[in-house]
């Protein structure tokens, strides 16, 4: 598969006035799943951010692009259009606003009325977006949400953390699900999780593990030995 | 049952126009009055706990409601006022009752409708929820289709018996030509409960509203209003709460938009009595350069033992609300209506749903600058 690469390459990004990614390089081909594990503040989610488009984040050297195409100018509806989508880490409540409603605008009614059976949130229906959510469920919610959405590349930043053990199956099968299905197109899929626990692998068999540490990718590798090599070894390259 | 007090039924076209403000079959409302106009055009009853009366009426027939009579509008409030109370004219305005212990099934409706470009309406209403009743109000102001032009005056004076409890929501669909003048006020008596919506959020030329409220002892008054400015459009509000009777309860929740227009929100509330306790939320968002909100919530304390609190905010859409639905595909502009269309959302009592779809419209229309 030569179509549809998601290349990163020596990418700086800074959050207002504070660099948070350093030389970042990163592929994704379709139908791959990446695992990207780092210590808290390393900046995984300002490079989920920054390929999402959404601010504060700014490009300040180096260029993010999808087969060979620069989207680095491109707003976040135009990323989406070209099939880029995130399940947020902290996401914003968005008052007055149903789940049915936000799935109305987004035409994918539905869709929603089956997956948010999958993922316990049936009973969500009139709830307004996050607001009042608990941690799980907003994780949840994240995960629906990208079904409603069927982005072809899928960014999860910590969708399993503050999901209780009953769900947490349901998150990982949800997701495993996704990534595994084709777009509309026929295409394959492909995504990149951010994730402290492993968890997530005990659902989701990934390709690839990439360990960031100060807003830089220190280590590739394969995930369960990274997984491995930092509980024993703390966040450090091999 | 089915009294027919006041002869001219409805026409279709007043039926279609009121239905976006509200109206639905009287058969489903346990009370109807439209006041077209300079007249009471219709009144309907389906259920006999409830009394509705032209006010010049009321006032031969019951002698208690002379007292109620500019009972709580002070006559030299404003000149306006005082031209009012000394006018020879007969009033023209409602007299809605409901009887003591009365627990209505289905809510009264209530209207006023301009017909006649360049109209002056002017209408004294009284309504009383006597002891123990329950009852819910839907009332809707419009102008018939063509009219954009015109002058509604109308003064309303609501009186909460104790433990009555009262439901309201009103609906005003003015036109961008109509300048109105509204004095609210309402005394909820010990142990009643009082909850009242209102929707403005269509174009009118000058809005200027003053309420008051007084709680009484145990009592417990809400109100949340939505209100919404398109350019060419200004919305004075002046309110006030009076928390009189000791552990009186008010909460009171504003939330602006403007798209061009000017809104200013005056905001008072008063802890009269001991173990009182309210809130003030006056929320705003300006969505373009143009246009104007202030908002000026305050407190007043007048017993140490009085809790009173407000929150306050004034700005733009959230940029971090926009992105998120925008990483959703949608775009700028749909993002933003449905973060507008959301802060707009009434939360406790549902709106019908054709007065839904009017909101919408009638937000989606001034965004996009066709008004
Ligand atoms: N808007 C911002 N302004 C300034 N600094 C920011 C901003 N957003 C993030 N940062 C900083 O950038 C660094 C990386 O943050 P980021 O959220 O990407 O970390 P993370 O790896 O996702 O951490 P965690 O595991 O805790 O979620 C942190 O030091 C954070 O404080
Ligand atoms: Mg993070």
């Amino acid at each position: 598969m030569s179509d549809n690469i998601l290349k990163i390459r020596d990418l700086d990004v800074f959050a207002g006035e504070t660099q948070v990614l350093r030389d970042v390089d990163l592929t994704i081909h379709p139908g791959e799943v990446h695992i990207l594990l780092g210590p808290n503040g390393s900046g995984k989610s300002s490079l989920l951010q920054a390929i999402m488009g959404v601010p504060p984040f700014r490009v300040t050297k180096g260029d993010i692009r999808l087969n060979g195409r620069s989207i680095c100018d491109l707003t976040p509806d135009q990323r989406a259009a070209l099939g880029f989508g995130m399940a947020y880490q902290k996401p914003p409540e968005i008052d007055g606003v149903t789940l049915t409603a936000l799935a109305h605008v987004m035409r994918a009614d539905a869709t929603f009325a089956t997956e948010a059976a999958a993922l316990d949130m049936a009973d969500f229906a009139q709830r307004e977006v996050n607001v009042g959510f608990s941690g799980g469920e907003i994780k949840r919610w994240e995960v629906l949400k990208l079904f409603l959405q069927n982005p072809q590349f899928l960014l999860f930043d910590e969708p399993e953390s503050g999901v209780d053990l009953e769900h947490i199956a349901a998150v990982g099968a949800a997701i495993e699900r996704l990534a595994r299905s084709r777009t509309a197109n026929g295409a394959k899929r492909a995504a990149l999780v951010i994730t402290h626990t492993g968890f997530i692998l005990d659902y989701v068999k990934a390709d690839t593990a990439h360990m960031m540490v100060d807003g830089r990718i220190i280590a590739t590798g394969d995930p369960k030995e990274m997984f491995e090599q930092v509980k024993s070894n703390g966040y450090h390259a091999a | 049952m089915n009294i027919q007090i006041t002869q001219s039924p409805l026409s279709d076209a007043e039926k279609t126009t009121l239905s976006k403000v509200g109206y639905v079959a009287e058969s489903e409302r346990a009370a109807t009055v439209v006041i077209a106009d300079q007249e009471v055009r219709h009144i309907s009853i389906n259920d006999d706990q409830v009394e509705i009366l032209p006010i010049a009426e009321a006032l031969k027939k019951y002698v208690w409601v002379q007292e109620l009579y500019f009972g709580l509008i002070d006559v030299n409030e404003a000149e306006e006022v005082q031209h009012l109370a000394r006018s020879a004219d007969t009033p023209v305005g409602h007299f809605i009752r409901v009887k003591a212990g009365a627990k209505l099934e289905q809510p009264i409706q209530s209207f006023c409708l301009l017909e006649t470009p360049q109209v002056r309406q002017v209408l004294h209403n009284i309504t009383v929820i006597e002891e123990g009743a329950q009852a819910s109000v839907i009332s809707g102001s419009s102008v018939a289709d063509g009219v954009h032009t015109g002058q509604h005056t109308c003064l309303c004076e609501t009186y909460l018996r104790e433990r009555a409890r009262c439901e309201s929501l009103s609906i005003e669909q003015w036109a961008k030509d109509v300048d109105v003048m509204s004095y609210d006020r309402a005394d909820v008596a010990k142990s009643a409960h009082c909850s009242s919506n209102k929707v403005m959020v269509s174009p009118v030329r000058n809005h200027c509203s003053r309420t008051s409220t007084t709680v009484g002892e145990d009592a417990t008054a809400k109100d949340q209003s939505i209100v919404f400015a398109p350019q060419g459009t200004t919305r004075m509000m002046e309110g006030e709460i009076h928390l009189r009777g000791e552990r009186a309860h008010a909460e009171s929740l504003t939330r602006m938009v403007t798209a061009g227009g000017t809104i200013g929100n005056n905001a008072m509330l008063v802890g009269e009595a001991d173990d009182t306790e309210g809130f003030l939320g006056c929320d705003g968002l300006k969505l373009t350069s143009d246009g104007e909100i202030l908002s000026v919530p305050a407190l007043r304390a007048l017993s140490e033992k009085s809790q009173l609190s407000h929150e306050a905010s004034v700005g733009m859409v959230s940029e971090e609300k926009l992105a998120y639905l925008e990483s959703l595909g949608l775009t700028e502009d749909s993002a933003n209506e449905l973060i507008v269309q959301g802060f707009l959302n009434l939360k406790e009592q549902e709106m019908p749903a054709p007065v839904r779809e009017t909101v919408k419209d009638m937000i989606s229309a001034a965004k996009s600058g066709s008004m």
